[in-house]
């Protein structure tokens, strides 16, 4: 009976209370938190802080927070796109050293030729081209981006960019699932859980994919080497390949911004939410810490996933170009028969094949390519030299200036790989939506390679 | 052989069809069932509703509302006073104490739904009526009340309707409509009409919002101009009607000069009074995390390209804000 009383009475007076004592009873505890710090805590003359404070106004300043924002990217791919081809081409001619010395073995114990073939240049190869290919620009990529992480720096990029993802709907958060999206698209998926409204957050995961990720930087390079920088050399080439990686990351950061507001505007209609963000203090990068996040957490596990798609990937490729089919191979066959829609697109049938193959993972799109354009019965890196792939494609093929402009856009827009989408549903746990993810980006990438390419025609370009 | 072809189907399409509590015909029956419950209950909040206004519900005002013709309706009557949840006086329909209490539950369960759509779910005001209507009959005593401890016990629905206690007393408002206003003074919006929505949308179309303090510039036969001292609002005098506002307390007055955290100048050191009363559950829980509380010191430091958001010291630490939320935070210049 007496406790009866005592909810009547706690009724009752709840009934009395002000609408505000929340916030008295957090003001409360704030109050007394704020005591007991500075009975315990003893601040110096802060340099620090002050030094913290001239930073944030030069990196958050309407004059130069963007262009140093935009110098920041462009380093850190320069640095990737610089450093990672040098350590390539090693690991690659060891690793293809080591399939060479395989197939020598399987060679000497008489083991048939579609055998070795299967699993030496289908799946083993299959694998060292992702690890030779992915690996060193991840090296490089994931530490200068986690560097930017630990120091405090990304936060300040979601400060300086919301202004956009306001206008179209979406959440300031979105930059920095994107920036994640720069080393794995898969990753970016999974930071968007930063964002609290779901609405906001499946706008992010849509479109994160706009934002190429380190497995499609290689055909982005390549295409910039060999097309864009064609006539310069060595540290001006590098420079000039950078830029228009940068500009090609630009272009997809308009595309996310699109979509956003497309989205906004009808599947997913709503108002913005909410928006508060803390900027915390900068921190001294902890280098252990870094390497530790980076090259475990991020660089092998990311790997590790691309591994697991490329073998099964590296064995279709191989029987693709082994199965023959008149007088030359299946590979080639589908790529005929693609070709008057590949054409359409300002692109042609191999680099669809190539596309198709590389659902699982983007890394073997350009060796693939090579492969079918040589006749090779393997995944090869095509000619060494930029002046013989140039040579190769020009000549040999019909690729013009558009079809290393659209294959770019084509590598920027598509739809995600296979790890991504599988990420998009674990992360939805949504069928409607995972396969809307692909749809938006396929689609936009077929629409906007056939319009350049239209009009390139109708100009007289293509 | 067709015969024992046949007779299979018409085995499976009578268990498909009578099969007790999953079969087509129980299906229906639950249907049926769920919606002339839907139908008494809406037909109880009319009636409380009439009766809160002082007057009676009649068979005509009850049609009007369910959208169904007089003879259905007299026959739902007659159904609500075989189960005693009202009677007839004359033309007159009054709830029994019985009725009265199933039509508070329903009432309350419609505006903590709401409560809850919009403050934790954080789904448009425009969207949550209808939404609240759909869920307000799907739920139970138990069930409210834990729904209702775990917002806190709230007092008023966010378009400022009272939600009545589990024991059904109703908060009293002292709001009056925009039309009957007279003062000079400034007034704070206590109550936004939900209904009809087209009327409800356009007010918020407009900007204004609960707990906004206003003052009347202008009343005309054709217009009514409100301004909040930055903004004017304009509404149709219909529009208007819908409106509820009360004058300010004179501790409310006391804060006058308070201005939003966002019409701080660069460096313009503020100490917050209040967070605006339109910012409730997540988002205030969220303002509250962060530490601002009323009685903190803060001031804008940050400002990027766009000029928006603007990031501000409160604290010690540095917290970003777009407009729209630097507008829910009153401060007082210092």
């Amino acid at each position: 009976m007496e406790a009866n009383e005592i909810l009547q009475k706690a009724a009752q007076l709840r009934s009395g209370l002000s609408t505000s004592f929340r916030d008295e009873i957090v003001k409360s505890l704030y109050t007394e938190a704020e005591t007991i710090a500075r009975r315990a805590v003893k601040s110096a003359a802060d340099r620090k802080y002050d030094f913290d404070q001239k930073i944030d106004r030069l990196v958050t300043s309407p004059v130069f927070g963007l262009p140093i924002m935009l110098a920041l990217l462009a380093v850190v791919i320069w640095l990737t796109v610089s450093g990672a081809n040098v350590v390539s081409d090693a690991i690659a001619s060891l690793l293809f050293w080591v399939g060479d010395q395989g197939r020598a073995l399987f060679h000497a114990l008489h083991i048939p030729w579609w055998i070795t073939g299967f699993l030496w240049d289908g799946v083993y190869r299959g694998l060292a081209w992702v690890v030779s290919v992915m690996l060193p620009p991840m090296m490089i990529f994931f530490p200068a981006f986690t560097i930017l992480e630990d120091l405090g720096y990304l936060p300040r990029v979601a400060f300086n960019l919301d202004w956009l993802y306001r206008k179209s709907g979406a959440h300031g958060k979105q930059a920095l699932t994107m920036a994640m999206g720069f080393g794995c698209n898969a990753a970016g998926v999974v930071s968007t859980r930063i964002i609290d409204s779901p609405r906001e957050r499946l706008i992010a995961i849509l479109t994160n994919n706009f934002v190429p990720c380190n497995g499609r930087f290689p055909t982005l390079i390549m295409l910039s080497t060999v097309f864009v920088a064609a006539g310069f050399s060595g540290f001006t080439a590098s420079v000039i390949a950078a830029a228009s990686v940068v500009v090609v990351v630009m272009i997809g950061i308009a595309f996310t911004l699109l979509m956003s507001w497309l989205l906004t505007k009808t599947m997913l209609k709503g108002e913005a939410s909410a928006f508060t963000l803390e900027l915390p203090p900068y921190r001294v990068p902890n280098v252990w810490r870094i390497l530790y996040t980076s090259l475990i957490d991020r660089t092998l596990f990311v790997l590790w996933r691309a591994m697991q798609t490329a073998a099964p990937a590296g064995a279709i490729i191989w029987i693709l170009a082994n199965v023959p089919v008149g007088n030359s191979n299946l590979a080639q066959s589908i790529a005929d028969w693609l070709n008057p829609f590949g054409l359409l697109l300002g692109l042609d049938g191999v680099i669809l094949l190539a596309y198709i193959i590389a659902i699982p993972a983007n890394e073997i799109v350009v060796p693939t390519m090579m492969m079918v354009y040589t006749g090779a019965s393997m995944m090869i890196e095509g000619p060494s030299g930029n002046q013989e792939i140039f040579n190769l494609l020009v000549h040999g093929h019909g690729w013009t200036m558009l079809t290393a402009i659209n294959l770019m856009l084509f590598a920027l827009l598509h739809n995600p790989c296979a790890t991504t989408i599988i990420t998009i549903y674990k992360e939805t746990k949504s069928y409607k939506w995972t396969i809307l993810s692909v749809v938006i980006t396929l689609g936009t990438a077929i629409l906007v390679t056939f319009l350049t390419a239209t009009v390139a025609r109708l100009l007289g370009w293509g | 052989m067709s015969i024992l072809v046949w007779l299979i189907v018409a085995t499976i399409g009578a268990v498909a069809l009578f099969f007790p509590g999953y079969g087509g015909l129980a299906q229906f029956a639950a249907w049926r069932a769920m919606r002339q419950r839907e139908l008494v209950e809406d037909a109880l909040k009319h009636l409380l509703d009439r009766e809160q206004e002082g007057r009676h519900a009649t068979p005509q005002s009850l049609a009007g509302t369910l959208s169904a013709n007089l003879a259905q309706t007299i026959k739902l009557i007659a159904q609500m006073e075989s189960q005693n949840l009202v009677e007839s006086r004359g033309n007159e329909i009054h709830l029994t104490p019985e009725g009265e209490r199933w039509a508070l539950h329903i009432v309350r369960a419609h505006r903590l739904w709401e409560r809850y759509l919009a403050d934790e779910a954080r789904m448009p005001l425009q969207k949550i009526h209808s939404e609240a209507h759909k869920r307000e009959h799907h739920i139970s005593q138990a069930e409210l009340d834990a729904l209702d401890a775990a917002m806190g016990y709230p007092t008023y629905d966010p378009h400022g309707d009272p939600i009545p206690s589990r024991e059904g007393k109703i908060p009293t408002h002292r709001a009056i409509p925009l039309t009957a206003w007279q003062a000079e003074g400034p007034a704070r919006i206590l109550h936004i009409e939900d209904e009809p929505a087209i009327a409800y949308e356009q007010v918020l179309a407009a900007g204004l919002r609960l707990g906004q303090v206003i003052r009347l510039i202008e009343k005309t036969p054709t217009r009514y101009v409100l301004s909040d001292g930055e903004n004017e609002f304009r509404l149709a005098p219909s529009i208007a009607a819908n409106v509820h506002v009360a004058p300010l307390s004179e501790t409310e007055i006391a804060r006058k000069g308070a201005v939003p955290l966002h019409m701080l100048s660069d460096g313009q050191k503020g100490e917050i009074l209040l967070l605006d009363e339109s910012v409730q559950g997540f988002t205030r829980r969220r303002f509250l995390d962060l530490g601002l509380t009323p009685g903190a010191l803060i001031y804008p430091e940050l400002k990027n390209f766009f000029g928006d958001p603007r990031a501000y010291r409160v604290r010690g630490t540095l917290i970003a804000l777009r407009k729209e939320q630097a507008a829910q935070i009153w401060v007082k210049p210092l």
